[in-house]
């Protein structure tokens, strides 16, 4: 009976056919307002197909086959280099899009992508460390996440790329160093702080973090600010010794049959109404410079703080593996 | 007297189970959205019930579900029971690897499979690879648990029954199949709820228009976003409940 | 065609398709090498298995193999005595069954979520002993060992009952009435009547929960803290962060390897003892 129905309803969507024409659109999950997505459905006169994901392999192992169905997505920009290399993202028409006047300044020119070729810039965000302030003790980066006050509660990222990226910078390192003796003092001194360490967590510490549990994190802004929202005694610093920045850029794909539209839809984001209502449903910092957005310091640091980031590329093969090598020994240590 | 003390376990077990669910269905009237208590609301259904993507992959995991258990129940007791009365090593063994086989690699195979297949049959992922995958994977479930019901099962009975001059299909049909049915909606009722809280092989070969409700719910928890998530489950907790208790009093009238 | 391979047949296929055919890709991976984003390409070596045999993956291999033991023991011992339960209900018995498999109808993700309100510092169990004046200091209930055993045998246990359940649905209570009648004393019934029968039941639902335990690594993440590895943990890295696919094909066919092996010595040894 069952079987009936799914036939029947695939009949019936076969028939009761939508002769609007479509986009998909394929993002990270709450990273828009659905009014949004409903405005442009109505003002374009499109229908709109929203799927999420929740990492940048996800997403890379449906589309890097080049028949996965999605028109627009949202890599991270040291992913963009590497698709484009593999020939999977459409180059950008600027003269569909007008718009791109409405980035920051940061973002008109960024490093990955000096001509803005690939991916217009859409949301972006960092790594630090959230805390519980004491009186006594100035927080000011990396190393007081070795500090043996926070034995038992403190948490790290689980995520090779910070953790490692964040020991070479408390050392000294570059974060994005595939020198094999820098990786490995690096190593050791995560392992170092294993037994000072509760876990390994992502966004699941935020609420550890407001009841108290946990006194200090390495976390990602966003995050950070939520939590911050909990519990206003929590606290959030860019690390001193230098901390990653991250920004999903939206790329039209190259499988994509509608190019027209995708334009249209990257154009849609930057409005700046659009950019302002994304960002606070997302809450994150936007790239669009013209989004009236409250500007928290936590998710937009001032310029000085700003000049300390580094944006990470996508590095070579070899050293990829070896840092893998490293996390998987860090985490079995 | 051991009844009483086997019930008593039992209860102790079962309760062990639903313990988080219980937390579940505290938390979904929270009215922060943080995971300490801050009053009663609730706004979190209301979410809920307003959340397009959760009914949408609601309805997608339920027809994926029944369909992929109808069919990999069939599927497997049906080899279940080829396998008793003619052993077939190649037909066991794959049964038992697909079983050992860890979710990422089910998917990323299946996938790596899909996609090849279907630039010649010019065909997309969608709901119909999602119920592929899960029948793969469901059939090896089902069929252990035939398997071993089968173990204590007397060939004996069959034999009689076609001696007395039934054919092989009544044999089986009118004997055999009778006295596994329990097994049978047993299995069926494992490949149904392995196949609704799948995630890893659902979200490799879901296609575009086929988000699962794990899918929408892994989606919100992971980000640590709202108790949304709690609402939905304790709705759909609700719901079943009552649908089994509903079933319970037919069966017992 | 006889009746016996009809019904073979839709098995034989499906498995044919949809899992020989994704198992040869698997098995080309594993020797193929990995590409520079991700996938792969030539050329073909055997440097992943060779790999594999560094002390470190051993250790998580054998790590893995302890802890889902130890699982798998937890369950049968949680799991007979309900699945006994259950199969001598009587007219309940599916209530009971769908009652096991009740909180299986929401996520894994958010029951385990619940877990670590249950078990954290400021969690449940700890508040209550606290205000009980049992302890002082919050217990370390998460992020280790204990967690993920907790979290394994909570989400596996209807695993071992329902083939558990399948099979001692058949023990006839007329048999533990004779048994009884002829002067036996119950521990007696128990091992000369109920476990022989139930020994099928046992081999399947171990079978069924050994494996995934195995194979697990969303529980080790976040009930173990993500401080340990254990095989699933590694595959899945392979798979997705590492971008190292070939290795991690290379590790699943060892784990799955593994298993089999397992798996048919345990098989051979239960047969063996039944048709003596």
């Amino acid at each position: 009976m069952n079987r009936r129905l799914f036939l029947a309803s695939s009949l019936f969507g076969a028939c009761a056919r939508d002769h609007r024409p479509r986009l998909n659109v394929y993002n990270w999950s709450t990273y828009i307002d659905p009014a949004m997505l409903a405005r442009f459905e109505r003002e374009r006169g499109v229908r709109l197909r929203y799927g999420t994901y929740e990492s940048n392999e996800e997403m890379l192992a449906k589309t890097m086959t080049g028949n996965s169905g999605w028109d627009v997505v949202f890599p991270t920009h040291s992913r963009l280099a590497p698709m484009a290399r593999a020939g999977l993202i459409a180059n950008l028409d600027h003269s569909r899009l007008p718009s791109l006047r409405n980035l920051h300044a940061r973002f008109q020119r960024p490093a990955w992508d000096p001509n803005l070729h690939w991916g217009v810039p859409y949301m972006w965000n960092a790594t630090g460390v959230a805390y519980i302030p004491f009186q006594d003790f100035a927080v000011e980066g990396w190393s007081y996440l070795w500090s043996d006050r926070l034995r038992g509660r403190l948490t790290m990222l689980d995520d090779p790329e910070d953790v490692i990226g964040a020991c070479l910078q408390k050392l000294g390192y570059p974060f994005g160093s595939i020198d094999a003796r820098q990786l490995a003092a690096a190593r050791n001194e995560a392992v170092r702080q294993k037994p000072l360490l509760r876990a390994y967590l992502n966004a699941e510490v935020r609420d550890q973090l407001v009841s108290g549990d946990v006194l200090a994190a390495q976390l990602w802004s966003t995050t950070a600010a939520q939590a911050m929202r909990g519990n206003p005694n929590l606290a959030f610093v860019y690390p001193e010794e230098g901390y990653p920045l991250y920004c999903d850029c939206a790329v039209i794909l190259r499988e994509s049959g509608r190019y027209e539209l995708a334009h249209d839809f990257l154009e849609f984001l930057l409005q700046p109404d659009v950019a302002a209502a994304n960002a606070r449903a997302a809450e994150t910092a936007t790239a669009n410079g013209e989004a009236r957005v409250t500007r928290d310091p936590v998710l937009y640091p001032p310029d000085d703080i700003y000049r300390r980031g580094v944006w990470p590329e996508a590095l070579p093969s070899a050293a990829q593996r070896y840092r893998d090598r490293l996390w998987t020994e860090i985490k079995s240590a | 007297m051991k009844r009483k003390a086997l019930g008593i376990y039992s209860a102790f077990v079962l309760a062990f189970l639903h313990a988080p669910l219980l937390i579940l269905i505290v938390f979904s009237f929270n009215s922060s959205r943080f995971t300490v208590w801050e009053g009663f609301s609730f706004r979190w259904y209301r979410a809920a019930m307003n959340d397009p993507q959760l009914a949408d992959g609601l309805m997608n995991s339920l027809i994926i579900a029944v369909v992929a258990a109808l069919l990999s129940t069939l599927i497997g007791t049906l080899a279940a029971y080829g396998i008793w009365r003619q052993r077939s090593v190649i037909l066991s063994g794959s049964l038992y690897l697909s079983l050992v086989t860890p979710e990422i690699v089910t998917g990323v195979s299946l996938l790596a499979l899909f996609q090849w297949s279907f630039r010649f049959l010019h065909m997309r992922l969608g709901l119909h690879t999602v119920v592929i995958s899960h029948i793969a994977f469901s059939i090896a479930y089902v069929a252990i648990v035939i398997s071993a019901r089968l173990r204590n099962y007397d060939r004996s009975l069959e034999e009689a029954a076609m001696d007395l001059g039934a054919s092989e299909w009544h044999a089986f049909s009118r004997v055999t199949l009778p006295s596994l049915a329990p097994a049978i909606a047993a299995a069926g009722l494992l490949a149904l709820v392995v196949s609704f809280d799948d995630y890893v092989i659902t979200s490799l070969v879901a296609g575009v228009d086929s988000e699962t409700l794990p899918m929408v719910i892994y989606a919100m928890a992971r980000r640590g976003v709202s108790p949304v998530v709690n609402a939905v489950s304790a709705l759909i907790v609700v719901a079943f409940g009552a649908i089994i208790l509903l079933s319970q009093r037919l069966q017992e009238k | 065609m006889s009746l016996r391979s009809r019904f073979l047949l839709p098995a034989r296929v499906w498995m044919a398709l949809f899992f020989a055919a994704p198992m040869a890709i698997v098995l080309s991976y594993s020797f193929l090498t990995r590409g520079e984003y991700g996938g792969v390409e030539q050329p073909w070596t055997v440097e992943n298995f060779i790999r594999l045999a560094e002390p470190i993956y051993l250790s998580i291999l054998w790590r893995s193999i302890w802890i889902a033991g130890l699982s798998t023991a937890l369950c049968a011992l949680l799991g007979f005595p309900l699945a006994l339960f259950i199969s001598r209900s009587g007219r309940r018995r599916n209530l009971y069954l769908q009652l096991v498999l009740l909180p299986f109808w929401t996520s894994f993700l958010v029951r385990t979520y619940a877990w670590l309100f249950i078990l954290r510092d400021t969690g449940l169990v700890n508040t209550v002993l606290m205000r009980l004046n049992i302890i002082a200091t919050p217990m370390q209930l998460l992020y280790n060992d204990r967690a993920v055993l907790l979290g394994l045998v909570c989400n596996f246990l209807p695993f071992f009952v329902l083939p558990m359940y399948a099979t001692l649905e058949r023990l006839d209570p007329a048999l533990l009435e004779a048994a009884a009648d002829l002067g036996a004393r119950p521990f007696a019934t128990l091992r000369r009547v109920i476990i022989p029968v139930s020994a099928p039941g046992f081999v399947a639902g171990s079978v069924l929960v050994f494996i995934p335990c195995l194979g697990a690594y969303l529980t080790p993440d976040l009930l173990g803290g993500g401080k340990t590895v254990m095989l699933g943990n590694l595959v899945q890295n392979q798979f997705t962060t590492a971008r190292d696919w070939p290795f991690g094909s290379a590790a699943s066919l060892v784990l799955m390897l593994a298993s089999a092996l397992l798996l048919a010595s345990l098989m051979r040894s239960r047969m063996a003892r039944e048709l003596t």
